[in-house]
């Protein structure tokens, strides 16, 4: 075996969530025999109890494009949090590694070192609740 | 979590796979087939966990050598998923269990993962039942928080490590994993879901 090119591109949880899809894998693990391998569907288990199996290609390639104005963070740092989805700013603090040294070190010149990082947090939450809601909040407002 | 990895492999395809699939025209699928049995569900050292056979680029050959029982030899290019986390990822998984050393965690398809004591919530001790329990003190009171198994806890990768296969094994050692991935909990967000 000879491995060309170890790492051709990343894929996100949904990406491969998709892939599995198309090729045949369900949630009911007995019907899964014959299109898919046992192994192949207990990774498509895993990710249907991820927030990727409520992603879609849109809200996914939408989120990427929003979230190039936050300069701070790096491209694994989106791959983590569109695979996590954090709801809550601890959650988000946890996928960005070293977030408040970070945001602090580059807006040195700007006044108010606390308050940016803090709006920039924020807003970066926002913009994730936004585009990808979760199952409970739907329910919400369907019901209303 | 997951990336593509493009390969190159030598397959034989035994010719009792070869005639329904000649006859087919479905060439494809059985080399696919061939394929998914000698990569998926296997680790790759440096590369990670085969996942899924995820196209096949492209094929030729499909000489018989002197010496192969009969079977056709293709030279295969084909794009693998393979599941290796990066340093710093942070992944949701399932408290198996529990021991002296710290947690082991699961994620169904996954589950050598470790959590070792000095990369856990601080301070922390092992209770009465074996369950670590995380003694969080604010204003000094004191809140005590276990880590029960089947819980789903969110931790960052500290490091993916590939150990030597043994060459002996004495009888009553764990079972040899090809990969081990080390997780830690000790940070904002990260501890069991439930917790934030």
């Amino acid at each position: 075996m000879k491995i060309e090119k170890a790492n051709v591109g990343n894929l996100t949880n949904f990406e491969v969530f998709d892939f599995l899809r198309t090729r045949g894998a369900t949630s009911d693990p007995m019907g899964c025999i014959g299109s898919v391998s046992p192994s192949e569907c207990k990774v498509f288990e895993y990710l249907s109890g991820s927030p990727a199996c409520m992603q879609t290609r849109e809200s996914v390639n939408e989120f990427l494009i929003k979230a190039d104005k936050f300069k701070f963070i790096t491209s694994f740092e989106k791959l983590n949090i569109v695979n996590s989805t954090p709801t809550v700013m601890p959650a988000l603090y946890a996928t960005i590694k070293d977030c408040d040294k970070r945001i602090a070190k580059e807006e040195e010149q700007i006044a108010k070192e606390n308050q940016l990082e803090e709006d920039q947090l924020q807003e970066l939450l926002e913009l994730v609740k936004e585009i990808f809601p979760q199952p409970a909040e739907e329910q919400e407002e369907l019901s209303q | 979590m997951f990336y593509l990895s493009q390969v190159e492999q030598n397959l034989k395809m035994p010719p009792h796979l070869l005639k329904p699939s000649l006859l087919d025209g479905e060439l494809e699928k059985g080399i696919r087939g061939e394929l998914e049995k000698r990569f998926l569900d296997k680790v790759i050292t440096n590369l990670g966990l085969c996942i899924s056979v995820y196209d096949i680029q492209s094929f030729e050959g499909g000489f018989i050598f002197p010496g192969d029982d009969g079977c056709a030899t293709y030279k295969v290019r084909c794009r693998l998923v393979m599941f290796q986390p990066f340093v710093g990822e942070v992944i949701v998984g399932k408290i198996e269990s529990c021991d002296e050393f710290g947690l082991q965690v699961s994620l169904g398809f996954f589950s050598d993962i470790r959590i070792p004591e000095r990369f856990m919530v601080q301070p922390c001790h092992r209770g009465e039942d074996g369950i670590w329990v995380w003694q969080f003190k604010v204003d000094n009171e004191e809140f005590q928080y276990s880590l029960d198994i089947d819980e789903e806890i969110r931790f960052r990768v500290a490091s993916v490590k590939y150990p030597p296969t043994p060459v002996e094994q004495s009888e009553n050692s764990k079972p040899f994993s090809p990969m081990e991935i080390t997780g830690y909990i000790n940070g904002d967000g990260l501890g069991l879901v439930s917790w934030w």
